[in-house]
């Protein structure tokens, strides 16, 4: 097999400016099956398969190696496992859905603008208030990592699924780490990012998986696709 | 009979020849008391499964938490010994998931010094099994904090640099900042009962409860203290003294003379820490043993001294140390010494064929 698998967004805005990114290099996607139909062609290039999948999947297959490359966000590839940034190349920024993963804290914590300041409250939370700092987050894997490396290690974490910013306010959580474009959900909702609180700067990606096998013919048909739209090469 | 067979049971052998009572928790066992006790850092090791209502258990990480939690349930604050050989399971970068560890835990010893001394001949009689020379990488939770209790410096900067001690890359920033902190003049500070009332307004006005997490008079007093700090400097001397001490590593004997002439020249007196690592050397015998000033495991409840056993390639095959504060955090009601280390048998057994 030399043909080569590539799998964009199968929704929303993403699936949009994803598509529109290619058509702006000469790669016209289409997809025949129609919008509920989650397999594609791209125009001219009778090598390349195009698969719809929702942008979390395109993470995890990736580092799989069961599709080749893909167009999902840099934050879903650290998030999905440890070993995920090993596991892929980032062949180049597509300049849309920028986004931070962020560490907020209430906006009435005065006295913790920074990393440190968190260090201090967390080591001596469980002596004051009889449980662990929680932090709720759907980025359990980075903010393990995060913390680890800033040497926190006084913390539970709430998986939160959605509404994360809310969870300060309903006594799930003491504080949070989300994703944020502009800080302002996080600002409503009486939060502030720390000044040094930007953990991931996040974008959608082109991506190659290192993990899927690339027999020579099928790795120069990829650099020659990649070249065509300006991305580094594997 | 192989003899990676025959090892094994020689060091079977040798776990049953401690005199103590061989432990077997169960493989199966709750989660939340490791997140309780060691955080996210190890709970993202566990290998976690949850029942039908909810609960969350794990499959046995390692021993020493079973096992000292029964003990404490026992309410006996009688000497114990224990000891251990079976599979644990822990998610890893590289190598299987499940694993054997062996090892040993003393318990209410009347005499700890000899208790680590029971350990350490434990270790390197297990490395003796697999032809293995001991390489001892010793650290001193005891020394240190002796040292800082004498440093001269604001009392409230204490916790906060021992609470980084072991992790290197966080002391270093945080001797950074000391060293970088400006001398500005101190501003004015709002009194604390302006700073409580402002900060409860805003966390009513975004909804917090003034009670179940931080309390607007912990939030106040802890931006009090932290202006105060910002101008309260920690001495340029005691910051090159910390940088010096947690720079020495390397052979045993020689790291302890430059601690010693440290201790001297910045009249700290460390004698009872330092000779009660001289202590233990007999016990280390012909070891090459190391002494890394900065090395601690990342766990608060470890005192005294702590090693590790490395092998060719800096595989940790042993570790352990004095954990005095363990029980204490697992309910015990008054302190109870202990000591103990686990081995890593599928590295020692690697040792061989590498």
């Amino acid at each position: 097999m030399t043909g080569i698998t590539l799998a964009v967004p199968s929704k929303g805005r993403l699936e949009e400016l994803t598509r529109e990114w290619f058509a702006a290099r000469g790669l016209t996607i289409s997809r025949p099956g129609g919008a509920r139909s989650y397999l594609g062609v791209m125009e001219g290039e009778p090598d390349v398969t195009v698969r719809f999948f929702p942008a979390s999947e395109i993470a995890r297959e990736l580092i799989r190696g069961n599709i080749d490359i893909g167009v999902t966000g840099r934050d879903l590839i650290h998030e999905t496992s440890e070993t995920g940034p090993d596991s892929v190349h980032f062949a180049r920024s597509l300049e849309f859905g920028h986004a931070d993963v962020v560490i907020a804290v209430p906006e009435a914590w005065i006295d913790v603008t920074h990393l440190h300041d968190l260090a201090d409250v967390a080591s001596d939370f469980r002596s004051r208030h009889k449980r662990w700092l929680r932090i709720a987050t759907k980025y359990i894997t980075i903010t393990r990592q995060h913390f680890a490396r800033a040497g926190i290690a006084e913390y539970r974490i709430v998986e939160s699924l959605g509404a994360t910013e809310a969870a300060p306010a309903s006594g799930v959580a003491d504080i949070v780490v989300d994703i944020t474009s502009t800080g302002s959900t996080l600002a409503a909702n009486g939060l502030r990012v720390l000044d040094d609180g930007i953990m991931l700067k996040s974008e959608a990606n082109l991506i190659v998986s290192r993990t899927a096998d690339w027999p020579d013919e099928k790795k120069r048909k990829l650099n020659s696709l990649l070249a065509q739209l300006a991305a580094d090469p594997l | 009979m192989t003899n990676a067979a025959m090892r094994r049971a020689q060091l079977e052998a040798l776990v049953e020849a401690q005199g103590g009572c061989r432990a077997t928790p169960p493989l199966l066992l709750p989660a939340d008391p490791y997140f309780d006790l060691a955080g996210e850092e190890f709970g993202r090791r566990l290998l976690l499964t949850s029942d039908l209502t909810g609960a969350e258990h794990c499959l046995r990480p390692e021993f020493t938490l079973p096992i000292v939690r029964d003990y404490i349930a026992d309410g006996t604050r009688q000497p114990a010994a224990f000891t251990y050989l079976g599979p644990i399971f822990r998610q890893r970068e590289t190598g299987p998931v499940e694993f054997d560890q062996a090892g040993i835990e003393l318990l209410a010893q009347p005499d700890g010094e000899v208790a680590l001394d029971q350990v350490f001949t434990f270790a390197r009689a297990a490395l003796s099994i697999y032809g293995l020379p001991a390489r001892v990488r010793l650290g001193g939770v005891g020394l240190f904090e002796a040292l800082l209790v004498q440093a001269d410096m604001p009392a409230a900067w204490r916790p906060r640099i021992r609470h980084r001690f072991g992790h290197t890359e966080a002391m270093e920033r945080l001797l950074a900042r000391l060293e970088a902190a400006p001398d500005a003049p101190r501003q004015e500070q709002p009194s604390r009962d302006v700073l409580i009332e402002d900060v409860t307004a805003r966390m009513v006005s975004s909804g917090l409860s003034l009670s179940e997490g931080r309390t607007p008079e912990e939030i106040a007093d802890r931006y009090l203290e932290q202006q105060a700090l910002d101008a309260a400097h920690v001495p340029a001397k005691t910051l090159k003294l910390l940088r010096d001490y947690l720079a020495i590593s390397g052979d045993v004997l020689s790291a302890l003379r430059q601690i010693e002439a440290l201790a001297d020249s910045h009249k700290l007196i460390l004698g009872a820490p330092i000779r009660a690592i001289r202590r233990h050397l007999d016990k280390l015998g012909e070891a090459r043993v190391d002494f890394d000033a900065g090395f601690s495991p990342r766990l608060d409840y470890y005192t005294g001294i702590v090693f590790e056993m490395t092998g060719r390639n800096g595989d940790v095959l042993a570790s352990g140390g004095q954990y005095d504060r363990l029980l204490e955090r697992l309910g015990a009601t008054a302190p109870i010494a202990a000591s103990g280390c686990a081995l890593w048998v599928d590295r020692l057994e690697a040792e061989i064929s590498a």
